[in-house]
């Protein structure tokens, strides 16, 4: 008879036990699991960003398994064509040094001078587009192709999404910024500056 | 409870027993309703409101189920509909919160009688007493109908032409469907600029007189890990300053957000596109949520909050940057009025550095999925089970 009601308190708490403890979780384990389990019927949404974009003229661009947009740089370039100017062959345009010359605010902070100069990216025989390190023609709209010779990784992550800003908002199409909206190709480090400002209040309130 | 009657009748020698055990599951939401000793009458004793879970309804036998099903429904906001009015004083409450509420109201309603009655105040006066009446006796936002949430805007909106003369614009866009918004971090890419600090004190209309800033960037020494304790959030010397890396911090809209649980009057809820918003109207200021949060993402109005009639932003979302009022919280909201437009938060957009990466989770085409599942990514105080949706990554 205690045996029986020993068994009978020993079910009893199993059950209360089972039950109890429920915490507000939900059906997931994690925030992992939920994203997977809940992109599985990922249909799109209403919200687009294709409203944002008006005005500014985009490319498509596929590399490899990743397509979306960039913006137009032919047309943000201020003299482009540049064979408007650059008429002949640049070795044919050469004179004596007394005229000032066009690109005279240039400066080339861009690796080293062992690895790279102008000829480096740009072809004296055919100005209007730049040139890869075998000789190749590259369109100044693809110039992301030029940088990615040597910043492969960059390349890699901006491709993904992982470097880089977005043109206009995070919802699809996807229109990414390009290497050239962020970094001026001739000097594409960042320089130090002061921050954009300053909490006096935060001094006060911590003093 | 019908009728005139509980609008005053209050039970000012709040006896009531409070029977609440604690069995520490960490009941999920708000309140747990302490069953009323006497049923007979409309009692407003010592409300029990926050965190403890369970009290028993076994040891009160003289309470009928359905009265029970009926406070349990009203202490986690479900049950039968109810107007502004019964949520404003339909709720257990202690006697000065009752005070507080009945002055309040008083003043207004004095205030709404003596401009309507009065043959010498003007239309615009008598409008803006009607606007506040109406506005005093709202319900919260969560519990809203479409047409409700609309009115209240609008609302709000007349009571900005008519007090200040200008317009504004402001929504009250819900979630969308398949929307998970998250947000990516890249700390070898932050060079503590704070352009994001300054977008969002722009964006969101935060006091300029407190200098309230949602954003923390913590400068850090190179090899030490991130010590919180020895970083500086506030430097102002040129940056990236050598041998140091930034890494920024503001709220990171947990999945499972404790902010929310400890809130005594659910002012503050996840929404279903994963934002963490709070009712600026709804929430007393007692700043449990401020101390709850492991990450310091909330900020509380000590004063009222002031921004020069120029600077406001006017594009405005009831849940986001419309103006706040003296004793409330705020955070960030993911800049809700531009996220839910499919625009990107203000910090994302001014970084110009590209740190900040922002997006739907639940997209598997979208980057920041991309970058979750490519980079080596980690969030702050993980195993506190707040499941944070602000990753942080490096290249």
């Amino acid at each position: 008879m205690i045996k029986k009601n020993y068994i009978y308190i020993l079910g009893c708490t199993c059950v209360v036990t089972l039950f109890s403890c429920k915490h507000g979780e939900g059906e997931y384990h994690n925030i992992t699991d939920k994203i997977e389990a809940e992109s599985k019927n990922y249909h799109g949404t209403s919200i687009s960003s294709e409203q944002l974009l008006e005005g500014i003229e985009t490319i498509e661009i596929s590399e490899g398994p990743h397509t979306f947009l960039i913006p137009e740089r032919k047309g943000q370039i201020k003299s482009y064509a540049c064979t408007e100017c650059h008429t002949k062959p640049l070795h044919q345009l050469k004179i004596n040094d007394t005229i000032k010359k066009a690109h005279w605010d240039i400066k080339l902070i861009h690796a080293n001078l062992n690895t790279m100069n102008c000829i480096t990216c740009h072809n004296g025989n055919d100005m209007d587009n730049l040139k890869s390190l075998t000789g190749n023609t590259i369109d100044f709209n693809r110039s992301h192709r030029l940088c990615s010779q040597c910043h492969s990784k960059q390349f890699e992550d901006w491709k993904g999404g992982a470097h880089g800003k977005k043109v206009a908002g995070w919802a699809p199409p996807r229109a990414s910024m390009t290497c050239v909206n962020c970094h001026n190709p001739h000097k594409p480090g960042f320089d130090t500056r002061w921050p954009a400002g300053f909490n006096t209040q935060k001094v006060k309130e911590r003093e | 409870m019908s009728g005139i009657g509980k609008y005053f009748k209050l039970n000012l020698n709040s006896a009531t027993k409070q029977t609440s055990g604690s069995c520490g599951c960490g009941s999920s939401s708000g309140g747990c309703g302490t069953p009323k000793e006497d049923t007979s009458e409309t009692s407003y004793g010592c409300a029990n409101t926050s965190g403890g879970c369970g009290s028993q309804p076994q040891s009160q036998t003289h309470i009928s189920d359905e009265d029970f099903d009926a406070a349990v429904d009203a202490a986690i906001g479900e049950g039968p509909k109810k107007d502004g009015f019964d949520q404003v004083f339909d709720v257990q409450m202690d006697r000065r919160s009752a005070f507080k509420k009945l002055t309040a109201s008083l003043l207004i309603g004095a205030g709404a009688v003596s401009t309507s009655c009065s043959v010498t105040t003007g239309e615009d006066s008598k409008e803006k007493a009607q606007i506040d009446w109406e506005e005093q006796f709202k319900g919260n936002y969560k519990l809203m109908t479409d047409e409700e949430r609309n009115a209240t805007v609008e609302r709000l909106v007349r009571s900005y032409q008519l007090r200040k003369k200008k317009n504004i614009n402001m929504s009250s866009k819900d979630a969308e469907k398949d929307v998970l918004f998250g947000y990516a971090f890249n700390i070898s890419k932050c060079q503590g600029y704070m352009d994001c600090v300054s977008a969002c004190v722009e964006e969101n209309n935060q006091d300029r007189n407190s200098q309230m800033e949602y954003i923390r960037i913590h400068e850090m020494k190179d090899g030490k890990g991130f010590k919180f304790e020895e970083a500086d959030d506030n430097y102002y010397h040129e940056v990236p300053a050598e041998g140091h890396f930034y890494m920024g911090t503001q709220c990171f809209h947990c999945d499972n957000p404790p902010c929310v649980d400890v809130c005594p009057v659910q002012a503050t809820w996840r929404e279903d596109d994963g934002l963490v918003v709070i009712d600026y109207d709804w929430c007393v200021g007692c700043r449990y949520c401020m101390a709850a949060c492991p990450y310091d993402g909330r900020r509380f109005n000590w004063s009222t909050p002031e921004v020069p009639e120029e600077e406001i932003n006017k594009n405005q979302h009831y849940l986001g940057n419309r103006m706040r009022k003296k004793g409330v919280m705020e955070k960030c909201t993911f800049c809700v009025q531009r996220s839910r437009a499919g625009k990107n938060p203000a910090c994302v957009e001014a970084c110009p550095t590209g740190a900040r990466i922002f997006g739907n989770l639940l997209d598997p085409n979208s980057t920041i999925r991309w970058v979750l599942e490519n980079k080596k990514v980690f969030r702050l105080k993980e195993d506190l089970g707040t499941e944070p949706k602000f990753w942080y990554f490096m290249d």
